[in-house]
């Protein structure tokens, strides 16, 4: 029996084993991260300098690895966000945009200085996880209400912060004092106590912390084990009697809660002012760092730190070497897609035709 | 009265490149493929073309060239979701992210070239004066009017051809058909390298006959607008024309008041188009599921999953 023009026939693996997934995600891995070296020495990177720069400057030294730690602090937030909506097959895409409600969030409370200083940062982060909650909101609603694909609205939804955030830079937010659209800078009050490593702050504890706390809910308690039913089918989760839309709610929110948290983050840990960017693209981060740990929380640490390395090497390869920060968007996308086409050999076994023997030899 | 002459000239060129893309599209999902990709293949597109006119060539040839790059990445996706089967959801995120990835590293070194494009009816015809209809004519080109034909002439292959017929049956019930005779996954493959055409050529209308120049970042979410407007047109290429028209005379709303210089907050303003497509899609929801959507949109096909 052929299967369209490939003549061969599929069939569903019941089970997958043990190792074969993780052959066949190494092999996808593998292949992508060759597609992506082979880009960026077409790029002009020269070969042997890869090795030095992804793995000597990003964790064997002090400096790189204080780097990496740094930029892995949002992206373990953001990747979570990105987790815990995946568990239930809701896509938040848009979870730069909820970064940036957060940071708007984070900076009405820093630069007006509200609530005594001791709170003043506790405040500030719980506001940006509100005001990433807040803006996923109108996505959820029209998912669950409405049956709108949430792909399309929650990245619509993050041009619109970022036009808002642009509107209060170059309007009441500027800092008079600079020529450049940003605000002031952050009373110290606001920020995060530096650990004095590099620009390792504070922070990265609160990361790790949410980090534990989610995988505690999410692989040991109730909440957790519905989610996995509800991603697993909403219908027959539905008719069991689970509360579906509940979950949906607490697990969206939460999703664009951590994401605005990482907002605030990044402002009261590193840039310390609010300005046109946060330091550098979350949206493909998030989901390579969830899909990549399928969802599970702590794995999702793992991958934000291996992808805060790809971050902490682009940098060098840009000044060194002149390639583009795109290069990180692009190297995402190929190890995607590798690992995405990689699932094809655990979910599926390949039986060819058999073929007519050739007799007479 | 100004105001509305010189908006109402410049739609056409805001509605082409969604058009376009919708039309691609929209016959990629009647087939049952949901390409998010769209942004990313519009803006390879977009910079193959400002590339290639940038070598020397031709205006014509660097939109064909936008349209066969983008194509030759929507066959990475056609083969990772059709014969690999790969979640279209996220294959499409990943196409998304190696449009832009490409575009960002390839064409660095060509970002605010100009270079002159293809030329409006102004240029074409020695168009003169600035009577009424001269505005409105002399700003469109000869593919602002090919756009809305393309588009009733894949509604006729979608809805009057025994090949239109066939794809609308995979997308909404490959099993049968499979059974009657088709070809499910060439059939879907050639939906998605028709999408990845049309996004290019999307794409490649922006630098080849609007902008004049590569821009990062310049689709601007463009590609998903196209996404939403396939919904708003409930899947259908004739409906995509009116809805392309709606979003493009949003998008060509903004630099028109820019250009008037009217008081109000431009970064407010530039939400329009987004606004907009999100409320249309709030709207259409509103009237009611069961929209055209084809009933197997998004689902792998497996020929022993037969229901």
């Amino acid at each position: 029996m052929s299967n369209g023009f490939l003549s061969a026939t599929l069939l569903r693996r019941q089970h997958a084993g043990r190792l074969r997934p993780v052959l066949s995600n190494l092999a996808g891995l593998a292949f992508g991260i060759t597609v992506s070296s082979a880009i960026l020495i077409a790029a002009g990177v020269p070969a042997d300098a890869l090795i030095d720069e992804f793995l000597v400057a990003t964790f064997l030294t002090s400096d790189g690895l204080a780097q990496t730690v740094t930029a892995a602090g949002p992206l373990i937030l953001v990747g979570l966000a990105s987790a815990i909506a995946m568990r239930i097959r809701f896509w938040n895409i848009g979870v730069e945009g909820q970064m940036w409600a957060g940071a708007i969030a984070a900076t009405f409370v820093a630069i007006h200085q509200v609530g005594p200083e001791a709170t003043r940062l506790p405040l500030g982060l719980v506001l940006a996880f509100a005001g990433g909650a807040l803006w996923i909101w109108p996505m959820l609603v029209m998912k669950v209400r409405f049956g709108i694909n949430e792909v399309i609205t929650t990245l619509l939804s993050g041009n619109l912060a970022f036009l808002l955030v642009q509107h209060l830079l170059f309007g009441v937010w500027r800092d008079p004092a600079s020529s450049f659209p940003i605000s002031i800078e952050f009373p110290p009050a606001s920020q995060f106590a530096m650990l004095g490593w590099g620009q390792v702050h504070t922070g990265i504890i609160l990361c790790l912390a949410v980090a534990v706390v989610a995988w505690l809910l999410m692989e040991f308690s109730t909440l957790g084990y519905f989610a996995t039913a509800i991603g697993f089918s909403r219908k027959v989760a539905a008719e069991t009697g689970l509360p579906v839309r509940r979950i949906t709610t607490a697990l969206v929110l939460a999703s664009g809660g951590l994401a605005g948290l990482a907002g605030g983050l990044v402002l009261s840990g590193t840039q310390h002012r609010l300005s046109q960017t946060l330091s550098g693209g979350y949206l493909f981060s998030a989901i390579v760092a969830a899909y990549l740990a399928r969802s599970n929380p702590l794995g999702v640490v793992v991958t934000a730190v291996a992808l805060a390395a790809v971050y902490t090497a682009s940098d060098v390869l840009k000044v060194f070497y002149s390639v583009s920060e795109a290069v990180i968007v692009l190297v995402q996308g190929v190890v995607l897609m590798s690992i995405l086409v990689a699932q094809f050999f655990t979910q599926f076994s390949i039986h060819l035709p058999d073929r007519p023997k050739q007799r007479g030899r | 009265m100004i105001f509305l002459l010189g908006w109402l000239a410049i739609v056409p060129t805001y509605t082409t490149p969604l058009l376009l893309a919708s039309i691609g599209l929209i016959l990629c999902e009647r087939a049952g493929v949901l390409n998010l990709g769209a942004e990313g293949l519009m803006a390879l597109g977009a910079m193959t073309a400002a590339i290639t006119i940038l070598a020397g060539y031709s205006p014509i040839v660097g939109f064909l060239a936008g349209g066969l790059a983008a194509m030759a990445l929507s066959l990475v996706f056609g083969l990772a979701v059709v014969v690999f089967r790969a979640e279209q959801t996220l294959a499409g995120l990943a196409t998304v992210a190696i449009g832009l990835g490409l575009t960002g590293t390839i064409g660095r070194p060509f970002v605010q070239k100009t270079f002159s494009g293809l030329p409006d009816f102004y240029a074409l015809f020695g168009l003169r004066g600035a009577e009424a209809w001269v505005r409105l004519v002399g700003h469109q080109d000869a593919i602002t009017l090919l756009a809305p034909v393309a588009a009733l002439a894949a509604w006729w292959w979608l809805y009057r051809t025994r090949p239109g017929l066939k794809l609308r049956a995979v997308g909404e019930n490959p099993a049968a058909a499979d059974i009657a005779g088709t070809d499910v996954q060439k059939t879907q493959l050639g939906a998605v390298l028709f999408s990845g055409l049309l996004c290019g050529l999307g794409g490649a209308y922006l630098t080849v006959a609007v902008s004049h120049v590569w821009v990062e970042n310049m689709i601007a979410a463009r590609g998903w607008i196209a996404i939403a407007l396939v919904i708003f047109a409930r899947w259908s290429p004739a409906r995509a024309i009116l809805g392309a028209v709606v979003f493009g005379s949003a998008d060509a709303l903004v630099p028109r008041l820019q250009a008037i210089g009217a008081d109000v907050p431009v970064y407010l303003m530039m939400m329009l188009p987004y606004a907009l497509t999100l409320l249309v899609l709030f709207l259409t929801a509103l009237r009611g599921r069961g929209s055209g959507e084809p009933q197997a949109l998004g689902a792998t096909y497996l020929r022993q999953d037969k229901q």
